[in-house]
C-alpha cells in the first residue's frame, strides 16, 4: 500500500534527523562542555571580595591614631522605587528614622545612576538601625537596605594629618603611611565566588579563594603629647605672624626617630576630600627651600673637620661689604664686621665671614661634606612623597656658589636639616630619619624594623661634632650678641641657630618674603631632641619682625620646654 | 501495543511537569499560593492530570467520527473544528478580544472568575488542518490526481489557515504549511503538483520575514555568531545551559541557567534544562521517547486497516515527531531561534491539553488495530468472514 511506503520512509527520516540531534549534542555535552562553562562564567559568576579589618596605626605609647571600624550603610535600590509614589512613601517613613529631609533622600534616589543601589546615609545609631531592620523585614521600607562597611577613623583628627595621610576608596591608603604602608595594612583579602542569578543575586556559594589575613598594625615613634605640642607651638607663631605655611620636626638625635612632625595648614584625614593641595602637602618633606643662617654651622663644621682652620681662626670680615667676582656679599641688618672668629662668625651670624670660610675650605670639601651631611639626596624616611633638594654637581658651581656657604644656592628640606642638626648633635653619626618602629602582624607577633646601627658611620669627627654644638650653638642661644637668645631656658642648655633667609624668585631675591627658621636642641650637653621650626613667608608688614630669631624661636623654645619637662616625668 | 504509545507520553507529560516546576523554581520568584494560577509552574502541576484525562477521554472516542467517508461531510466534527479555528484567529487578531505577547496577536484571553485563561488558537487549527487533510484525502482517495478539482481545493483550506496565522506566527504558519504537504505525500498526490504553487509560498514567506525585522535579526543572527542581537543572546544561553550539563547533567534542581539567563526556560526551551540538569543521558532518554513514540505510532498506521485512520495517525505522529525535532534543533543552535514548543513538555496549557487530545486520537487508531472483533468497513470480506475461523482454530 502507498501510504504504507511513504510512511516507512518518513519514519526512517525521522529516526535519522533524531540521530543528527543525538549526535549534536553528544559533540556539544562532552566536546564543548568546557568552552561553554568558560563562557556562562562572566553572566552566571560573581566575585565577592572579603576584606579583613585594616591594621590600626598607633603612636609610642600605643594611643590609636588610625583604626577601622564598621559603619552601616544605608542605602536604598532605586530600580525598585520606580513609582514615585512608593518613593515618597518609603522616602517619608526613612526620613522619621534617620532625621533627614524627605525630599533629600528622594532626591539622591532618583539622581542615582545605578538603579541597584545608592548610598543614603553612612553610619546608623542603634536605635536607627534596629527601625530599619523592622522596617526591612516587615516590608515597609522595600527598596531600602542595610550593609556594614569598614570605615577608616581618626581619633586624632589633623594632629597627625600628615604622618599618617589617609585612605580612599574601599580603605585604600593615598597619603602618608596609610600609602606607604598600604599592603601591610591591608592584610590578605579573600575572595568568595558565588553563581548569580540575571539580576546578579546569588543563588549559592561555589567556592572560596585567597588566603584572608588580618592587616599588619604599626607603631610608630611619633609621640601624640609631642605632637601636640609642636602643633599647638607652631600654629601660634603661623597664625601670629600670619605666614602662608609653617613646619616643624622634632627628633632623636641618636636614633633618628621622629618624635614629632608638624606641617601647617593641615587637614583633617577622615574628611580628605574637603582639603587643599596646599593643606595635604606635608612641607617637611616635599618643599625645599634655601635653609640660609641655619646652614652655617654645618658648613662651619665641614671646615673644621677637614681642619681647612682651626677653632681659634679668624676671618675678616671686610666691614659689611665684600665684592668680587661673585658680586658683593652684604651682612644682615646692616652689620659692619671687622675680624670674627669661627665662634663669632656662627654666633653673629656673618654672611661675609661664612663666605671666607668656605673660600679656606674650597668648593670640592665643601661639595663632598654638604654631600655626606645628606644634602640633596633624600634622607629615605619611611613617610611618602619626600625630595630631595637641590645640591649642584660640583662642576656647575661658579663663583656665584660662594653663596652656599651662607646656605644660598642649595636647596634643602626641613627633614634633611633636622638630620643635620641631629648628626652634629650625636657626635657625627649618620642616622636615618624613621617614624616607624615596629609592625605587628595579624597574630599580634611584633616585628621591629632593623636600622642601620647608629653610631657606626661617623660623618665628621664627634670632637668637631661637640665643638660646635657646645660653643658657637650654644652661643647663638646664651651669648649676649647672640640671634636665638628667645630660646634661652633656664632648666635646660639650648643651642641652635637661627636663619631667616630670603626666598628667591623670579629675578633675583625678594626683599619682602622669608623663610624664618631655627634649627637647635637640648641639652646642649648631651640632646636629648633635635628642633627644627621653619615658617614660610611671615607677614613683615605687620612690624612684628620676621627673622628666625623673631618667628620661629619662640616656637623652638616652647616645644623644648614642654617637650623636656614630658620626658623628664615619664 | 498502544501501551507503548501511551508510556512514552506519560512519561514525556511526567518529566514536563517536573522540569517546568525545576525551571520555575528560581531564587527571584517567591511563591503566592493565592495567585495560584498566575504561574506558570503551578498551572503546569494543575494541566498535568487534566491532560491525562483528556488524552484518555480522546482514547475513547472513535477517531471515525472525524471521517468524513464514514460520518459523512455534514456530520463529521472536522468542518465545525475548522470552522471554530478560524473564527478564533480571526477573534485573536482583533483588539480589544485577543491579547498581544511581544507584540503579536496569538492568544486570547477569557475571565472566569478571578483566573484568567489563556488560548493560542493556532495550536488549535495545527491539529484541524491535520484532521482535515487526513478526511479530505480519504475522501478524495481515487481523484486525487486531477490537479483543478481537486488538488487546488484541497489547498485552500490550509491556505486560510496560514494566511491567517502567518503574521502573527510565522514559525506555526510554516510548520502548519509544511505538515499540510508531508500529508499530501502521503495521501498520494501527484508529485508535480506540489511545484505549481511554490512561487506563491515562497513571494508570501520572503515578504512575511522582510517585513518583520526581528524575524531577519533571527535568521541573521543564525548566520552570524558573532553579531549581539538578542536572538544570538538566546542561542549562546541555551548552548551554555546545554553543554555545560556535560554527560551525567548538574543534576535536577541544579541548573543555573533558569535563574533569568536563559528566557522561556520553561516553554520553548524547556530542553536546554533538561540538558544542563540532565546532560546528555536525560537528552538521549527524552529523544529515546520521542522515537519509541513515532516508531510505535507508525507501526500502528501500518497495521491501520482504515485510510481516514492511517492518514489522521501518521499526521499526529509526525507532527508531534518533527515539532520535538525542529524544538530541539532550535535548542541545540541547528536551526535559528523560533519560537515552537516542545510537545508534551513545554509549559503552556494550550499546547499541552490539545497535544494530549492529538494523541488520545492516536491511541483510539492504535488500539482499533489490536482490537480483530472491530469490524471494519473497508476490510476485505473474506477475512471478515475468516475471523472467527481462526479465533476457533
Amino acid at each position: 500500500m502507498r501510504i504504507n511506503v511513504a510512511v516507512t520512509i518518513i519514519l526512517i527520516v525521522v529516526i535519522a534527523v533524531f540521530a543528527l540531534l543525538g549526535t549534536r549534542l553528544f559533540y556539544l555535552q562532552k566536546y564543548k562542555a568546557d568552552d561553554y562553562e568558560i563562557e556562562s562564567q562572566s553572566r552566571q559568576l560573581a566575585i565577592i571580595t572579603i576584606k579583613p579589618p585594616r591594621g590600626i596605626i598607633v603612636d609610642r605609647n600605643n594611643n590609636i591614631l588610625a583604626a577601622s571600624n564598621i559603619v552601616e550603610v544605608v542605602y536604598a535600590e532605586p530600580r525598585l522605587m520606580s513609582d514615585p509614589d512608593v518613593a515618597k512613601l518609603i522616602a517619608g517613613r526613612l526620613s522619621k528614622i534617620l532625621g533627614m529631609f524627605g525630599p533629600e533622600i528622594l532626591k539622591i534616589i532618583y539622581k542615582s545612576k545605578n538603579p541597584g543601589y545608592v548610598k543614603i546615609k553612612e553610619g546608623v545609631t542603634r536605635i536607627q538601625r534596629e527601625a530599619i531592620d523592622k522596617g526591612i523585614t516587615n516590608g515597609s521600607l522595600r527598596g531600602i537596605g542595610l550593609m556594614p562597611k569598614w570605615q577608616r577613623y581618626y581619633p586624632t583628627g589633623s594632629l597627625m594629618s600628615h604622618i599618617i595621610g589617609y585612605t580612599g576608596y574601599e580603605e585604600v591608603g593615598l597619603e602618608g603611611l596609610e600609602l606607604k604602608f598600604n599592603s601591610q595594612l591591608e592584610g590578605g583579602k579573600g575572595q568568595d565566588i558565588f553563581r548569580v542569578d540575571a539580576h546578579r543575586k546569588p543563588i549559592g556559594l561555589e567556592h572560596s579563594v585567597g588566603n584572608m589575613k588580618e592587616g599588619s598594625s604599626l607603631i610608630l615613634t611619633v609621640d601624640s603629647t609631642i605632637q601636640e605640642f609642636t602643633r599647638s607651638a607652631l600654629i601660634k607663631q603661623w597664625k601670629a605672624f600670619e605666614a602662608e605655611s609653617a613646619t616643624a620636626v622634632v627628633m632623636d638625635p641618636w636614633t633618628g626617630a621622629i618624635l614629632s612632625l608638624v606641617s601647617v595648614p593641615d587637614y583633617d584625614p577622615a574628611k580628605y576630600s574637603t582639603a587643599t593641595d596646599s593643606m595635604r602637602r606635608n612641607r617637611a618633606l616635599t618643599d625645599p627651600f634655601e635653609p640660609g643662617s641655619i646652614f652655617k654651622p654645618i658648613v662651619a663644621t665641614i671646615g673644621l673637620d677637614c681642619k681647612a682652620f682651626g677653632y681659634n681662626a679668624s676671618f675678616f670680615c671686610e666691614h659689611g661689604s665684600y665684592s668680587g667676582k661673585f658680586g658683593t656679599i652684604g651682612e644682615w641688618a646692616g652689620h659692619r664686621f671687622g675680624n670674627l672668629t669661627v665662634y663669632d662668625v656662627l654666633v653673629r651670624s656673618s654672611n661675609i665671614g661664612m663666605a671666607k670660610i668656605g673660600r679656606k675650605i674650597g668648593y670640592k670639601r665643601l661639595h663632598k661634606g654638604i654631600k655626606m651631611f645628606g644634602f640633596g639626596s633624600k634622607t629615605g624616611i619611611d613617610i611618602p612623597g619626600e625630595a630631595a633638594g637641590t645640591v649642584r654637581n660640583l662642576k656647575d658651581w661658579n663663583s656665584y656658589s660662594i653663596r652656599v656657604s651662607f646656605g644660598h644656592e642649595v636647596s634643602v628640606t626641613a627633614i634633611q636639616m633636622v638630620r643635620a642638626y641631629s648628626i652634629l648633635a650625636n657626635g657625627g653619626s649618620i642616622i636615618t630619619p624613621h617614624i616607624v618602629r615596629a609592625i605587628v602582624n595579624g597574630e599580634g607577633q611584633i616585628t621591629e624594623i632593623k636600622r642601620p646601627d647608629a653610631l657606626t658611620g661617623h660623618v665628621i669627627k664627634t670632637e668637631v661634632a661637640n665643638w660646635v654644638v657646645r660653643k658657637p650653638l650654644v652661643g647663638v642661644v646664651a651669648d649676649k650678641k647672640g640671634t636665638g637668645k628667645k630660646t634661652a631656658l633656664e632648666k635646660w642648655q639650648v643651642f641652635g641657630k637661627t636663619g631667616t633667609a630670603n626666598i628667591s624668585g623670579r629675578g633675583g631675591y625678594d626683599e619682602t618674603n622669608y623663610v624664618a627658621s631655627f634649627a637647635g636642641g637640648a641639652p646642649a650637653e648631651k640632646p636629648k631632641i633635635v628642633v627644627l621650626v621653619s615658617v614660610r613667608k611671615p607677614n613683615k608688614s605687620l612690624g612684628k619682625g620676621y627673622s628666625g630669631g623673631m618667628v620661629a624661636a619662640p616656637a623652638v623654645k616652647e616645644i623644648i620646654e614642654k617637650t623636656l619637662t614630658y620626658m623628664e616625668n615619664i | 501495543m498502544s501501551l507503548l504509545i501511551e508510556l512514552p507520553i506519560l512519561i514525556l507529560m511526567g518529566m514536563g511537569t517536573v522540569f517546568v516546576f525545576s525551571a520555575g523554581a528560581n531564587v527571584s520568584s517567591s511563591f503566592n499560593f493565592q495567585k495560584f494560577y498566575s504561574f506558570t509552574t503551578h498551572k503546569q502541576l494543575l494541566f498535568f492530570p487534566l491532560a491525562v484525562c483528556v488524552m484518555y477521554a480522546m482514547a475513547h472516542l472513535d477517531a471515525k467520527r472525524l471521517s468524513f467517508t464514514r460520518a459523512g461531510v455534514v456530520k463529521s466534527y472536522t468542518p465545525y473544528l475548522l470552522a471554530l479555528s478560524a473564527i478564533l484567529l480571526v477573534l485573536a487578531l482583533v483588539p480589544g478580544i485577543g491579547t498581544p505577547k511581544n507584540h503579536s496577536w496569538r492568544w486570547l484571553t477569557l475571565a472566569v472568575g478571578p483566573v484568567k485563561i489563556s488560548f493560542q488558537p493556532s495550536e488549535l487549527a495545527k491539529w484541524a488542518v491535520i484532521i482535515y487533510m487526513a478526511a479530505i484525502l480519504d475522501l478524495c482517495a481515487d481523484s486525487l490526481k486531477k490537479y483543478w478539482k481537486r488538488f487546488i481545493p484541497i489547498c485552500v483550506v490550509p491556505a486560510i489557515i496560514v494566511a491567517l496565522i502567518i503574521g502573527q506566527d510565522f514559525g506555526t504558519a510554516a510548520f502548519i504549511l509544511f505538515l499540510a504537504f508531508i500529508m499530501l505525500i502521503i495521501g498520494g498526490a501527484t508529485w508535480w503538483h506540489f511545484l505549481t504553487p511554490m512561487p506563491i509560498i515562497s513571494a508570501v514567506f520572503y515578504f512575511s520575514i522582510v517585513r518583520f525585522p526581528y524575524r531577519m535579526e533571527r535568521i541573521k543572527a543564525f548566520f552570524d555568531a558573532d553579531s549581539e542581537s538578542s536572538a544570538t543572546y538566546h542561542a549562546l544561553q541555551s548552548l551554555i545551559a546545554v553543554s555545560t550539563g556535560g554527560i551525567l547533567g548538574k543534576g535536577l534542581g541544579r541548573g543555573y541557567s533558569k535563574h533569568g539567563h536563559l528566557p522561556e526556560d520553561t516553554t520553548d526551551f524547556i530542553f536546554a534544562i533538561i540538558g544542563e540538569e540532565l546532560g546528555f543521558v536525560g537528552c538521549m532518554f527524552v529523544i529515546g521517547m520521542f522515537v519509541l513514540l513515532t516508531v510505535m505510532s507508525l507501526i500502528a498506521v501500518n497495521r491501520s486497516r482504515n485510510r481516514f485512520c492511517k492518514l489522521l495517525a501518521a499526521g499526529i505522529a509526525l507532527t508531534i515527531g518533527l515539532q520535538a525535532a525542529i524544538n530541539i534543533g532550535v535548542v541545540t543552535s541547528v536551526l535559528p531561534t523560533k519560537g515552537i514548543p516542545l510537545p508534551f513538555l513545554s509549559a503552556g496549557g494550550t499546547s499541552l491539553l490539545l497535544t494530549a487530545a492529538a494523541a488520545g486520537l492516536l491511541i483510539s487508531i492504535a488500539r482499533q488495530t489490536e482490537d480483530l472483533t472491530v469490524i471494519d468497513d473497508l476490510y476485505p470480506a473474506m477475512e471478515i468472514v475468516n475471523e472467527p475461523v481462526a479465533a476457533a482454530v
